[in-house]
């Protein structure tokens, strides 16, 4: 029998119109794995909540929630509690209490379990999920990764059938995620949870998953198995199709019957089910079949792709020679020599010879792993914390020895990881006017910066609106507006993406864009690879307190192997110097199309799992034409 | 060199939160020069054997301090006592007053110390679990303030230096522009812990906060050592208890001192009240003796 049934259901809240969620219907049963997805505000979090009681928002509602085949609201509160856990998106509210064995016990003790009972399931989840070291820590000083982690294990600690995820990654760090979604996936596999999560990293959720729900617009668009998701929505032509992973979106964009083609004569028949690639592994096979297929993987010496490295440099040079004005000398917006920091006296040193330029007009990208010492590079080169040695140019000041608002006025402007910081007023429209006060002392001239401003930042309509009741892709560009009214010159910005869907993040990208066509320079922290490589122009990789290399992005990370995009990883070794889907998919369909049609690979072939490349019988000569 | 970890410290938090009851209470109590000094000394010595020297150096001269304030204000206001020493301002500085205040200097000392050994010893989880037991809603309130109000100082910060980097500086300007600031950043962070509020309840409703019948959890167990402990910390308050029933651990200053140690069971009382004030010390350094021998085998 289903665990839990959802019938009809439809929601919307108090004194509006429209329905949050409208006509859902679906059953898990237990043991799934379900991944909910769809865009922000799309109403995957209001669904989740009405899995549960205690947490059902207040509105009008429609249909039924039937769970272990009893109607949800006749369940009792506290067999609720015990049977059915949530974990929602910050790690940091959700903890209740200021010790890790406290937090552990929490949801026991408001059941009334006695203390032996306590100990015993404390222990167990402990062990279960690695927390015995930091068993007795208080909690702040624990990692956003290791707090999310004790979230999940303090609901775990009650035993719970059914396991409801709220973007439970959407906080942390890439690793972290993986952990996290690693440790779900332990729970399901071992323990037998049922697990319902709704996710932005599908890259990494996808091949976990059993099914995958998609909601659009409160409506559920598809119910069915990652691989054949795709093709569904495909067909409903969803807006979600452009946030799958990159192995989904390879094969969709070559195969999926709706996908634009270049030549006419190539429109196949839909693949099988069972054929459409949802990790990096199958994406890599699957590629290697449509490359093997097409004779051109046997001869090394001409593999398809894109420049290899030496005239990419020519590119760049020749770029930075025309757009970046290098040519006559004038001073980088940004030269750090040499810097080296560390918190206090006795501490470690954080930055270990830092050495950094940042050119007009650049959007240059610091990527790295958590702890690196990104952030504290931006800090020190905001002038907040000082080197004690090297130097820092920005702006042609020095920043250890600018005085308060001089950086400010020489056109610097700092984004913080938490935009939430920013905002002292009660509507967005109302913080920005008041920096504009500081700027601008002419009435008329604050209206139209206002404005321009906001119109930059894409915000327009959101003026009237409290900053904290918009979504988090929102709260940044709104940010990003305040910054935009100190007339910035350089715009430092720090994991501007985190916790931002797939469409906040291209919205973010466009807005950005503009920006440096404008003539502003960007210096970016981040952990989003794939983001970095679509967007920046240059990208930097740090790495134990310094800057390990450098470079154009397509040059950058088809240079890393691990430390990569999704698609460079697919393609790696296959096509050289492919770090996008949509590389990958122009290199291909750049093919003459009778090599790649999929029925004349014989389907025996099609199901291996490795790519074992047959020797060629013939060099096609299409072979130099696509590398070209 | 904090100590994390020392055999007292190990002890069920029922035992050494009763322990220091013990200790301030008597200190307190009873203005007995003998015992003060006695307690004074103990808690000097398990302060140190705790914190080192590090840990004391900034707290003793102001500690001096007190107790000299303590024990000069006694004589200058209180004039009573029949014994005048001399005469400053036309008043009588006597030396009963002066042995008082010196008692109460003591006294004084004496309870500061033990508390910087209780800071070291019971940390919050520790209070948590004595309190846990009578009143588990207050415990509750008790663990989540300790929680929360680390955030919004935290958070406090984060906003002033975010502020700044979109030009708007609020630790700057003239007091007007400060004040005005400051309000803004104060109702910003209310609006901020509201909005996480929401979540913190949710995430306490989602676990069955609120039910009938919450246990309160905590991390101790009650061992055979404890019981010990607390039968010798029992056996320590009926010596003290009797004793002072029976009155022979009486202290007069006033008109004229009269103590009364004179009768040999008042010196066995002190005997066990040194044996009480230096128990935890005495625990500790058996087991550096034990770990000592551990090392020298190996």
């Amino acid at each position: 029998m289903a665990l839990i049934q959802v019938e009809q259901l439809s929601f919307a809240f108090p004194n509006t119109e429209q329905d949050v969620l409208h006509a859902v219907s679906f059953e898990l049963a237990a043991g799934e794995f379900a991944l909910l997805i769809g865009q922000s505000g799309c109403g995957k979090t209001t669904l989740l909540k009405h899995l549960k009681t205690a947490l059902t928002p207040y509105g009008t509602r429609s249909g039924a929630v039937r769970f272990d085949g009893r109607p949800l609201g006749e369940v009792p509160q506290a067999e609720q509690a015990r049977r059915i856990g949530f974990v929602l998106q910050n790690p940091d509210n959700q903890i209740v209490t200021d010790k890790v064995w406290h937090e552990l016990a929490f949801g026991l003790e408001s059941l009334g379990t006695p203390s032996d009972v306590i100990r015993r399931r404390v222990a167990e989840m402990a062990s279960f999920f690695g927390i015995g070291d930091w068993y007795h820590r208080n909690v702040d000083t624990l990692s956003g990764g290791q707090k999310q982690l004790l979230n999940l294990a303090a609901v775990m600690t009650m035993q719970p059938d059914l396991l409801l995820l709220d973007e439970p990654t959407a906080q942390l760090d890439p690793i972290a995620a993986v952990d996290f979604l690693a440790a779900t996936k332990r729970i399901n596999d071992e323990i037998g949870t049922t697990v319902l999560v709704t996710e932005h990293r599908l890259e990494t959720a996808f091949p976990l998953a059993d099914r995958v729900l998609t909601l659009n617009d409160g409506r559920l668009v598809a119910d069915e198995p990652p691989r054949t998701v795709g093709l569904a929505l495909v067909h409903e032509s969803d807006p979600m199709v452009a946030a799958l992973p990159a192995a989904v979106r390879l094969s969709l964009a070559l195969d999926a019957p709706d996908s634009v083609r270049t030549s006419p004569e190539c429109a196949v028949a839909p693949p099988r089910p069972a054929e459409c690639p949802v990790s990096i592994r199958e994406g890599r096979a699957y590629l290697a079949r449509k490359l093997d297929h097409a004779h051109l993987i046997a001869e090394p010496g001409h593999r398809l792709g894109f420049p290899e490295s030496k005239d990419v440099e020519n590119a760049v040079k020749a770029r930075s020679a025309t757009e970046v004005g290098d040519a006559d000398g004038a001073e980088p917006i940004i030269s750090a020599r040499d810097l080296w920091f560390r918190y206090s006296r006795g501490d470690d040193d954080v930055l270990r010879g830092v050495d950094l330029t940042v050119r007009q007009g650049e959007f240059a990208c610091l990527v790295g792993g958590n702890g690196s010492g990104k952030t504290t590079t931006l800090r020190v080169l905001s002038g907040l914390h000082k080197p004690y040695r090297g130097k820092v140019r920005l702006l042609g000041l020095d920043p250890t020895k600018a005085k308060g608002m001089e950086l400010t006025r020489a056109g610097l402007a700092v984004l913080p990881q938490d935009p939430q910081t920013l905002f002292m007023r009660n509507t967005i429209g109302d913080d920005l006017d008041d920096v504009a006060t500081t700027h601008f002392p002419e009435k008329e001239e604050r209206a139209a910066m206002v404005a321009s401003a906001a119109a930059a930042a894409e915000i327009t309509e959101l003026l009237e609106r409290h900053p904290y009741d918009v979504s988090g892709g929102e709260q940044q560009r709104a940010a990003l507006a305040l910054a935009l009214l100190t007339r910035p010159k350089l715009l430092l910005l720090d994991e501007p993406t985190k916790g931002m869907d797939a469409f906040f993040k291209a919205k973010l990208a466009g807005v950005l864009r503009r920006l440096i066509d404008q003539g502003l320079s960007i210096l970016m922290v981040s952990h989003d690879v794939e983001f970095a490589a679509e967007h920046a122009s240059r990208c930097l990789l740090f790495f134990d307190g310094v800057v390990v290399t450098e470079g154009v992005p397509r040059e950058f990370f088809s240079g890393n192997s691990f430390y990569t995009t999704a698609a460079n990883r697919m393609s790696r070794g296959l096509v050289s110097g492919a770090i996008t889907v949509s590389d990958l998919v122009e290199r291909i369909q750049a093919l003459p199309a009778e090599c790649t049609s999929p029925e004349s690979v014989p389907a025996t072939q099609r199901d291996a799992g490795e790519p074992v490349p047959e020797p060629a019988s013939q060099k096609p000569e299409t072979t130099t034409g696509a590398a070209s | 060199m904090v100590r994390n970890s020392d055999a007292f410290g190990s002890l069920h938090p029922v035992v050494v939160f009763g322990y220091f009851v013990l200790v301030v209470g008597v200190s307190v109590v009873f203005l007995h020069p003998l015992i003060l000094t006695v307690s004074f000394v103990g808690a000097l010595a398990y302060a140190f054997y705790l914190v080192r020297w590090a840990g004391l150096r900034k707290l003793l001269p102001g500690l001096m301090l007190l107790m000299v304030i303590a024990a000069l204000f006694n004589p200058v206001f209180n004039h009573r006592g029949v014994t005048t020493l001399f005469y400053w301002e036309d008043n009588p500085i006597t030396l009963e007053a002066v042995v008082y205040g010196w008692v109460a200097a003591l006294m004084v000392g004496s309870v500061l110390l033990w508390f910087v050994s209780y800071n070291q010893v019971m940390t919050s989880d520790k209070f948590l679990c004595v309190f846990g037991h009578v009143v588990p809603a207050l415990s509750l309130t008790f663990a989540m303030v300790l929680r929360f109000v680390p955030r919004y100082l935290a958070q406090a910060k984060r906003i002033a230096a975010a502020q700044r980097g979109i030009g708007r500086d609020v630790a700057s300007g003239n007091w007007y522009a400060r004040a005005r600031h400051g309000a803004a950043v104060l109702s910003i962070m209310l609006t901020w812990a509201l909005e996480n509020a929401v979540d913190t309840s949710d995430s306490m409703l989602a676990r069955g906060y609120g039910l009938p019948g919450r246990s309160a959890y905590n991390d101790f167990r009650w061992r055979e050592r404890d019981l010990m402990g607390a039968l010798a910390l029992g056996g320590g308050l009926l010596v003290v208890i009797v004793a002072s029933v029976a009155g022979v651990l009486r202290a007069e200053y006033f008109p004229a001192i009269e103590l009364n140690p004179a009768v040999p069971l008042a010196w066995l009382v002190i005997g066990v009240w040194a044996l009480v004030c230096f128990a935890p010390l005495l625990l500790g350094l058996k087991e550096e003796v034990t770990w000592r021998s551990f090392r020298s085998n190996s």
